[in-house]
């Protein structure tokens, strides 16, 4: 009896494994293109995470409706939840890669986990495409070819708030700046390049403080107090998404931002939707990708009324960059005219192609999309119902990523380690 | 001890090195996973099954293992076959120096105490840039050529797990494990009996954490990279849910866990987000129905086996 | 380092050790009375913070809106709680210490999920009242005045349990089931009802904790792991089942937390850890404990 019905699991557990391995290797008469997506649909990432599978059906429909890539190759989409976990990000795309057989993985959310399954990609040759992940990190060592970024990264981010910020200190006469980041890698490489970067641009800008609030706190009360009390002129902040919104209400509670300017956040469309009330207007912030930013571009007022009719929403920077993910990937397979992934991967190499934020090239050394950093003032506007950037300024993604010659040195350096 | 379990032992074996034949690429990968975790979750269960305490930390010793394998392989170069003994070295003196705190404290204190230092490793390891590379973990661990494919890597893990097994079931089968299941069942005669029960209580969670370290070292390659995430008490949870649906009263039954978790988690993901409202369910009807986990059924069913020590019925007791 | 800071600093400090309070407290009386270390205490948590909102979107259009939500916010989840000792827990109070903390950490999963399915995973914000949004000043030093509410309702609570547990007989029998369960079911007392309503009472006050962390900042999913370790440490260091310990812990917590950050910023959480393990080596039963069940 006993050992009847253990007999039974082991045969069962044996179906089971190979009706899954069979099944994923079937015969396929169309030749569909499978997509793959490894986002974070639970925990920390899933508010940014909702935007850009919703941005990135959107743009698979708009292709499909057109008979798929080339116009044969329909496009199936096959998405994974990351977990925010770099482990689960892992697992996440070998399953994509080897049962589902993706050519391509958009993905991540967090930068741990986009430089995790970067190797994982670049080992199945598998074109990998990060659209919200941002740590400079991902493309400036351990280079993958499979790799393209079309988030500006976070050097070119933190360029764009330095010669932002070094110009309003010179107009105000600011002396002294402190900074509170969140501490991991995000906020960590965003904090550390802008205050070598100000160091530069700015010499004569003293930091008197840095304040590291762990990823996830909920209160911060006791930073709020601590900064005040530092009295700097400026405060420069590099809080992750959810976490900056329980900072911002709260240090407004304390009448901070009346006292001391905060500018260069990161407060993307997302916030600006979900803050709409809170949010103090005059704020100097900065975002990736604000759809009101190019509504003279066809391709965006185009997606943006498609957005909005789909979702009855706007969309945030994160469907933006997803929805040009997939637009980048058709083009470099038109340029090749071929889905295989070697020659699409070589097509794209240095290629300049069309966004929603006009026509951008791919930089040959490390495979960044040459997109720009938007700062502006948060102000209500009457076409929407929450409040946008005015006087918003472009900075371009040429005029802020790292020269060459540091790459090419960064890279020495890890290869000698 | 009967020819049975031989059987089952060598039957369970044979599989994990045949199946592999049969198997797509990504199911190789998972039984990969299921046999690195299974070592994880069958170190735990030398503190848990037979000292009966319940470590909620056990991933720290994992995660130095991990971290000591892919720190020696990126930075100095070393050869894989070198790092591995090192991540248990490493493992086992941490345990060392934290478990002699720990064994001192027993049931929910010592769940806790382990769990407190389990989130200090992590922290160190998280906030430790320079070193350790922060939470964006540590890329580019590579296998050695000749193990760098899915099938290679797989056997070669599965020969260090199997023989790491043994150790431990030749460990279980000693006086030593017998001495541990004394102090399991009652700590007071044992002591009175003369055996410093401390010292041996040390060795044990030295000695399973060593074995956590060296399943930590297996992960690293296995994964192409590792993040402080291995270390953190989520991670811990996993392989107490291994051995609980596995069965903590049986040597295998960990393992049994690890082969049913793993296989499903690959399987549930395929299709839907709701991974830990699944697990959650599982883990919630065995604790109610099926305490012992599936070794438990095995033993209450398996009339040929000796009836070991089994959680009181709880059909009995909910009546009163 | 000029006085109002330090002054700033032990506020800020007090009102983080406040709101740990209301969250451990509950967790501290239902391993204290039931011996039960819930897991899902923080996962209710975030549940009562998510009820608050939905409550507080019905009847938004009112002034009184959230005063009115953050009750009934509390006592549904108390009625989740009371579901969950009927259907879960009670079935494993006689067994061994890891089923019962396995059987919350499924939990802790199994509602995380449910709150994702329920709530979706936008971030939900709640508006303050107007008369707690802006700082009030103590002494030239600004406090954000919904702290003020929270430091406020933290002592109430602390006074209403020790009311409850000193001075009606419901709490001498509650008190009583810390020392000997065996004893107060020889009385006659019915066990099961005493752990039910200690269980229910434990996470009515989590869920009011978390109804009070609503308009603090945002809900968001996954908020409660960032919590429960620190609930868990507060627990610890006050001992279990201490009233009085626990108030002291958490304000100890809160005012470590809030000097580390002047002194070792990104260390202020490795001190808790250090302090917490310090704690279970010197005197496992914690500062106000006693040490009978260690």
């Amino acid at each position: 009896m006993r050992r009847k019905s253990l007999l039974c699991i082991v045969a069962a557990l044996a179906v089971c494994l190979l009706l899954a391995s069979g099944g994923a290797g079937q015969a396929r008469a169309a030749e569909p293109y499978k997509l793959g997506v490894a986002l974070a649909i639970t925990g920390t990432g899933a508010l940014y995470c909702k935007d850009g599978v919703d941005a990135i059906k959107l743009a698979v429909d708009e292709i499909n409706a057109k008979g798929g890539f080339l116009g044969k190759h329909p496009i199936e989409v096959f998405i994974r939840d990351t977990h925010t976990k770099p482990d689960a990000a892992v697992r996440a795309t070998r399953d994509l890669i080897l049962r589902d057989k993706a050519r391509t993985v958009l993905g991540t959310y967090s930068s741990a986990c986009a430089v995790a399954i970067k190797p994982v990609c670049q080992e199945y040759k598998v074109l990998h495409i990060p659209a919200i992940s941002n740590s400079e990190g991902i493309t400036l060592t351990n280079f993958s070819p499979y790799t393209y970024q079309v988030v500006p990264n976070s050097y070119m981010q933190a360029k764009a708030v330095v010669l932002g910020v070094a110009a309003l200190a010179k107009k105000k006469g600011w002396k002294t700046y402190a900074t509170i980041a969140s501490d991991y890698e995000w906020g960590r490489s965003t904090q550390q390049n802008t205050v070598a970067l100000l160091k530069e641009l700015a010499p004569e800008l003293k930091l008197v403080k840095e304040f590291w609030p762990p990823l996830g706190e909920t209160q911060f009360t006791s930073y709020i107090t601590a900064i005040m009390a530092q009295k700097p002129d400026f405060v420069i902040g590099s809080i992750a998404s959810k976490d900056n919104v329980a900072w911002m209400k709260q240090a407004k509670a304390y009448g901070f931002f009346k006292k001391i300017p905060y500018p260069g956040s990161l407060i993307s469309v997302t916030e600006l939707i979900l803050q709409a009330k809170s949010l103090d207007r005059g704020l100097v912030g900065l975002c990736r990708a604000p759809f009101f930013a190019h509504l003279d571009q066809p391709m965006m007022a185009n997606f943006v009324k498609a957005f909005k009719k789909k979702y009855n929403r706007y969309p945030s920077d994160w469907a933006v960059m997803e929805y040009d993910a997939v637009y980048a990937l058709k083009q470099g397979i038109d340029k090749a005219n071929s889905i295989d992934t070697e020659k699409v991967k070589a097509a794209l190499k240095g290629a300049t192609i069309d966004t929603t934020r006009g026509k951008l090239s791919f930089r040959n050394i490390d495979n960044q999309l040459g997109c720009s950093s938007y700062l502006g003032v948060v102000a209500d506007d009457p076409k929407y119902p929450f409040p946008i950037y005015h006087d918003l300024v472009e900075v371009k993604g040429p005029d802020s990523w790292r020269p060459e010659k540091e790459i090419i040195a960064a890279r020495a350096a890890e290869k000698k380690k | 001890m009967g020819k049975k379990k031989w059987a089952w032992a060598g039957a369970v074996f044979a599989a994990l090195l045949l199946l592999p034949a049969v198997l797509g690429e990504f199911w190789v990968l998972v039984l990969t996973e299921i046999v690195i975790m299974g070592l994880f979750a069958v170190s735990f269960n030398m503190i848990f099954g037979y000292m009966g305490q319940l470590s909620f930390g056990h991933a720290a010793y994992y995660g130095v293992g991990a971290y000591t394998t892919g720190l020696l392989m990126v930075k100095a170069g070393l050869p894989l076959a070198l790092c591995l003994p090192f991540s248990m070295i490493m493992a086992g003196a941490v345990a060392l120096v934290l478990g002699y705190f720990c064994i001192r404290l027993t049931g929910i204190y010592f769940a806790i105490l382990t769990m407190a230092f389990g989130q200090l490793i992590f922290y160190i390891i998280f906030q430790w840039y320079s070193f350790t590379g922060g939470d964006n973990g540590l890329q580019g661990i590579r296998p050695p050529a000749m193990l760098d494919g899915a099938w290679s890597y797989y056997y070669f893990a599965l020969l260090v797990v199997t023989a790491a097994v043994v150790v431990m079931w030749i460990i279980s089968e000693s006086p030593f494990g017998y001495t541990m299941r004394a102090i399991r069942d009652n700590p007071q005669r044992t002591r009175f009996v003369g055996v410093n029960t401390k010292k041996y209580m040390l060795i044990n969670f030295v000695v399973a954490a060593m074995f956590a370290g060296l399943a930590g070292g297996l992960w690293g390659p296995f994964n192409r990279s590792i993040s402080p995430d291995l270390c953190n008490w989520h991670q811990s949870g996993v392989p107490v849910f291994m051995t609980i649906i596995g069965g903590p009263t049986g040597f295998l039954g960990p393992l049994i866990g690890s082969v049913i978790y793993t296989f499903l988690m690959a399987f549930v993901t395929g299709f839907t987000e709701y991974w830990p409202l699944t697990i959650g369910i599982i883990i919630t009807m065995v604790v109610l129905f099926m305490p012992g986990g599936v070794w438990g059924l095995v033993e209450r069913y398996g009339a040929a086996l000796p009836a070991r020590k089994e959680p009181p019925a709880d059909s009995e007791r909910e009546a009163s | 380092m000029d006085l109002s800071l330090l002054f700033a600093q032990a506020l800020s400090g007090l009102s983080r050790g406040m709101m740990l309070f209301l969250i451990a407290s509950g967790l501290s009386l239902i391993f204290g009375v039931m011996n039960i270390l819930n897991f899902a205490h923080a996962t209710l948590w975030l549940v009562g913070a998510y009820a608050c909102y939905t409550f507080w979107f019905l009847l938004q259009n009112h002034d009184f809106a959230v005063w009115l939500a953050i009750p009934l916010a509390a006592l549904s989840v108390a009625l989740v709680g009371w579901v969950i000792e009927v259907v879960l827990i009670r079935r494993v109070y006689e067994r061994e210490l890891p089923e019962q903390l396995l059987l919350t950490y499924a939990l802790v999963l199994i509602l995380g999920d449910l709150i994702k399915i329920t709530w979706g995973v936008d971030d939900k914000l709640i508006t303050r009242p107007a008369m707690l949004s802006e700082p009030v000043y103590l002494a030239g030093v600004p406090i954000d005045s919904y702290f003020i509410f929270v430091i406020a309702v933290g002592f109430a609570v602390y006074l209403a349990l020790w009311w409850f547990l000193q001075k009606t007989r419901y709490g001498h029998i509650v008190r009583a089931a810390v020392f000997s369960r065996e004893m107060v079911s020889a009385l006659g007392i019915p066990i099961p009802i005493i752990y039910t309503g200690v269980f229910v009472l434990g996470i009515f006050i989590a869920g009011l904790a978390g109804a009070i962390q609503g308009p603090v900042g945002s809900v968001t999913l996954g908020m409660d792991m960032a919590v429960v370790i620190q609930a868990f440490c507060v627990v610890i260091i006050g001992g279990f089942g201490s009233l009085p310990g626990t108030m002291v812990s958490s304000i100890i917590v809160g005012e470590v937390y809030a000097f580390a950050i002047l002194f070792w910023p990104g260390g202020a959480l490795a001190l808790i850890f250090i302090l917490t393990a310090i704690v279970l080596i010197v005197r496992p039963w914690g500062l106000f404990g006693t040490p009978l069940r260690a």
